[in-house]
């Protein structure tokens, strides 16, 4: 982003031209830092709980330091330091966040917590199948000529993303999209099949069948470069389409034409997003999905092959920090965050440090998440804004904003590395969070050399090996730090155990405890399971343009544009319940019951409803109290689209 | 002749709206005032689908109703076609807005002034786009210069110009396979 500055506010801001994954352009929330900035209600000094629980009250640094160092000193003492949870996500996040270790280590090591409510089962199954999650430049989008989006709805989620299939599209590419619902992608695609939720391995199978049952596979690929390939085909044969039809709900018949489509049409592109691994199998799905483009040999082609991740700017390397405490620090599942809290013992958890995450509108199971804050002795929230967590906290700490620290950040589907530059002062009593750890570190008599005067001396430090002069060029422009080059896995050679693309992965039976060659398994809360029977609806909460998730709701900027919260549910399953569009429905299940407006959507799959995720304001739903706190198969994810409900008139 | 304006391309755009912000961003308008929104059309899914997006501004008429309604004389039609408002003579008798059947002129509450887009004027005097042009991430909205090319003569389902008004705006239907197909559908759908 190139940002125009005059005396103190932004008065313009453009895409960087240099950056060809976003050809100079800036998506809606990247616009809204103008507002986010100077927003009014910005939190730009420390707040204190009132004694009574009611409301903050506005209080100097020294004080608010001083008494949470005391706090955190005498809970140390007491229950030693993993009473004291120390929780981050990734909002607002930058390389410098891992000078919080800085301070946690000298602490003794808090509680900490494993796995991500995002994408980590995703990154395992790449990571097993192909050995590293990386793929080709963005830019090659176009050169292709079959694209197929699985659970992936770019039009909301990567605007970027999209005007290059639009590209690729109106030169001649054929666009097919598998999701549940319509949206704004799958109106743009020239096919468009709807399954079940959680039903995606089993129609991956399905693919694989009548590809291979039509020789469409390439087999003198397989045999260089595959292994596996016998017990993947095993199993492909016992999905034939009319199996995968009544399991997916889809029409044997489209299941054929979308293979046939796929298999013959070369170079084939297969983009997967990040909601197809919400769910408790979700690994094996991703696997499944994954193996198609090796299947069809489109891997390591221009304009093909396999996208879910790419990891080629994650190179930084830590910087100096104080040593670790010995042995594995006690974590807990984020995924679980409010029962890991709730269950911990020996000690148990007293006090939580929450930065760059927002817990109780954003994790599953909001009841417990809640519950959880609630007991502790001590919270202490970094935030920008009075988030549903800050609201729990006994101390608020403003957050600075991303243009107020100079700092590093990484990409997940362009390979740039980026440098962001510091082009504004923290307003009011903000300061970088960073400068909060060395205070602490100060009240505690830590050693404070790893913060350095100058924040591009701990960045550089965090360069690649033999990159140090990076930071200049970065002043310029992105740059690739992977040297892995546009075109991925030209040569046919695989990180994995067995240097091939692993059709059966026993590292994933040996990790995980899943058959190595993935097999489709009906979800525990799926359209099959018991529960069905009372909760017959699959609840989808996907992510939208407008916000990222619990983050930019509040701009009034934002609320311009923005579409209201409401359940898009088929006009057959609301009629059934005696609901007409723009009546107050009450969505509920054996957790919880929340209020939405109804949506008639008769582009969405009958059984399936969907309301956009991400709480920001009180009058947004909290659909993740009907959200169970489960965890996928591989990797510790949190299982968000594995849920059902009813929906009944209030 | 006809004058500049905007074309946008029904098949491009998804209503994501950088635009909206990219103007208010680069015309600092205040908050309650809005000279550029998102219409969704047909999210009832007539003959099928599907869903698409109006971004949707002053569309610099060939006979503006607000140039006429106005009783202060503030509004002109410059020569190359761009309709802009003088806020300096406006006397906030919001005249223009009962008048302009596009809800174009916005009124700024605080100024007691009507407020409106002016093609960014001057950003395409000195050949830069306008700001909603610059900011749009799928190209979908463009710039069209006065001696542009007219593109779809056909009415757009969810676009009428029921004042005579002759707006600049052009749509570019969407081209590809189905979505072309059922656009078209939506069309039959619509005259019947």
């Amino acid at each position: 982003m190139i940002v125009t500055v005059r005396s103190g506010r932004i008065t313009a801001i453009e895409g960087d031209p240099l950056n060809p994954a976003t050809a100079g352009r800036v998506c809606l929330k990247g616009l809204s830092y103008a507002d986010r900035i100077t927003a009014a209600d910005r939190i730009t000094t420390p707040l204190r709980r009132r004694s009574g629980g009611a409301g903050f009250e506005r209080v100097d640094w020294d004080s608010a330091l001083d008494d949470i160092a005391a706090r955190l000193e005498r809970l140390r003492s007491e229950s030693g330091p993993s009473s004291v949870l120390y929780y981050e996500g990734s909002g607002s996040h930058g390389a410098l966040s891992v000078l919080s270790d800085a301070f946690w280590n000298p602490f003794g090591g808090p509680t900490r917590t494993h796995g991500d409510l995002c994408w980590p089962a995703g990154l395992e199954a790449g990571r097993l199948t192909y050995g590293a999650n990386l793929h080709s430049h963005p830019r090659l989008t176009v050169e292709s000529r079959f694209i197929l989006m699985w659970g992936h709805n770019p039009a909301e989620t990567n605007i970027h993303q999209m005007r290059l299939i639009l590209e690729a599209q109106e030169k001649g590419a054929v666009v097919a999209v598998v999701d549940p619902r319509s949206t704004d992608t799958s109106d743009a695609a020239d096919i468009h099949v709807q399954p079940r939720p959680g039903t995606d391995t089993a129609l991956a199978l399905g693919l694989a069948n009548v590809i291979v049952e039509a020789g469409l596979h390439d087999e003198a690929y397989l045999s260089r470069h595959a292994t596996g390939v016998g017990e993947y085909l095993a199993r492909a044969r016992e999905f034939p389409p009319e199996r995968v039809g009544a399991i997916t709900g889809i029409d044997p018949e489209g299941i054929r034409e979308l293979a046939l489509a796929y298999g013959r049409t070369r170079p084939a592109l297969l983009i997967a997003g990040f909601g197809l691994q919400r769910h408790s199998h979700a690994g094996q799905t991703m696997r499944a999905v994954a193996l198609l483009p090796a299947l069809t040999g489109n891997v390591g082609v221009p304009g093909g092959g396999w996208q879910y991740a790419n990891l080629a700017s994650h190179q930084l390397r830590p910087p100096p920090l104080p040593p670790a405490p010995q042995g594995p620090p006690r974590s807990i599942l984020a995924a679980r965050l409010g029962r890991g809290i709730l269950d911990c013992a020996d000690p148990r958890i007293r006090a939580a440090w929450i930065e760059k995450a927002n817990p109780v509108s954003q994790h599953p199971s909001t009841a417990s998440v809640v519950r959880g804050l609630e007991t502790l002795d001590l919270l202490v929230v970094v935030d920008q804004f009075m988030t549903d967590s800050a609201r729990l906290a006994h101390y608020v700490l403003p957050a600075k904003s991303m243009f107020e620290q100079e700092d590093l950040v990484t990409a997940y589907w362009h390979p740039y590395l980026q440098l962001r530059r510091r082009i504004l002062a923290p307003p009011g009593q903000v300061k970088a969070e960073s400068e909060i750890w060395r205070l602490l570190c100060v009240r505690f008599g830590f050693e404070t050399n790893f913060f350095a005067a100058d924040p591009r001396e701990t960045l550089r430090a965090m360069l690649p090996e033999g990159k140090a002069d990076l930071l200049e060029s970065l002043e310029s422009e992105p740059v690739d730090p992977s040297g892995n080059g546009e075109l991925l896995w030209r040569d046919g050679v695989f990180p994995t155990p067995s240097g091939k693309i692993e059709f059966a992965s026993p590292e994933a039976a040996r990790l995980w405890g899943v058959d190595p060659v993935p097999d489709y398994v009906a979800l525990e809360e799926g359209h099959e399971s018991a529960r069905a029977g009372r909760h017959p609806l699959q609840l989808l909460t996907c992510k939208t343009r407008e916000r990222i998730h619990s983050q930019f709701g509040n701009l009034e900027w934002i609320r311009q544009v923005e579409r209201p919260r409401r359940l898009d549910i088929h006009p057959a399953d609301a009629r059934a319940r005696g609901l007409s569009d723009g009546d107050a429905a009450q969505v509920w299940n054996d957790r919880g019951s929340v209020r939405v407006k109804v949506h008639l959507d008769p582009g969405i799959r009958p059984g399936v409803v969907h309301v956009i995720e991400g709480r920001c304001v009180p009058e947004d739903p909290e659909m993740n109290r009907l959200i169970g706190d489960g965890v996928t198969d591989m990797n510790f994810g949190a299982v968000f689209y594995e849920c059902l409900v009813e929906v009944s008139k209030p | 002749m006809r004058g500049a304006g905007f074309v946008l391309d029904l098949g491009r755009c998804v209503g994501c709206g950088a635009c909206v912000l990219g103007c208010r961003l680069s015309n600092a308008w205040p908050a309650g005032v809005s000279w550029r929104r998102i219409v969704p059309f047909n999210l009832d899914r007539r003959g099928g689908g599907p869903t698409y997006h109006l971004s949707l501004s002053c569309h610099h008429c060939e006979r503006p109703a607000c140039v006429n309604a106005c009783p202060a004389g503030a509004y002109t039609k410059r020569s190359d076609g761009v309709v802009v408002l003088n806020e300096e003579r406006c006397i906030g008798c919001r005249y223009c807005e009962m008048a302009c059947p596009f809800d174009a002129p916005s009124y700024d509450g605080a100024a007691g002034v009507m407020t409106k887009c002016h093609l960014c004027s001057e950003r395409i005097d000195s050949r830069l786009q306008p700001a909603c042009v610059a900011a749009c991430p799928t190209e979908a909205l463009t710039f069209r210069g006065r001696n542009g090319v007219e593109r779809e003569k056909e009415p757009v389902p969810g676009f009428s110009d029921p004042a005579g008004c002759a707006p600049s705006l052009d749509f570019i239907p969407p081209r590809r396979a189905k979505r072309s197909h059922l656009y078209e559908r939506l069309r039959e759908v619509l005259k019947r």
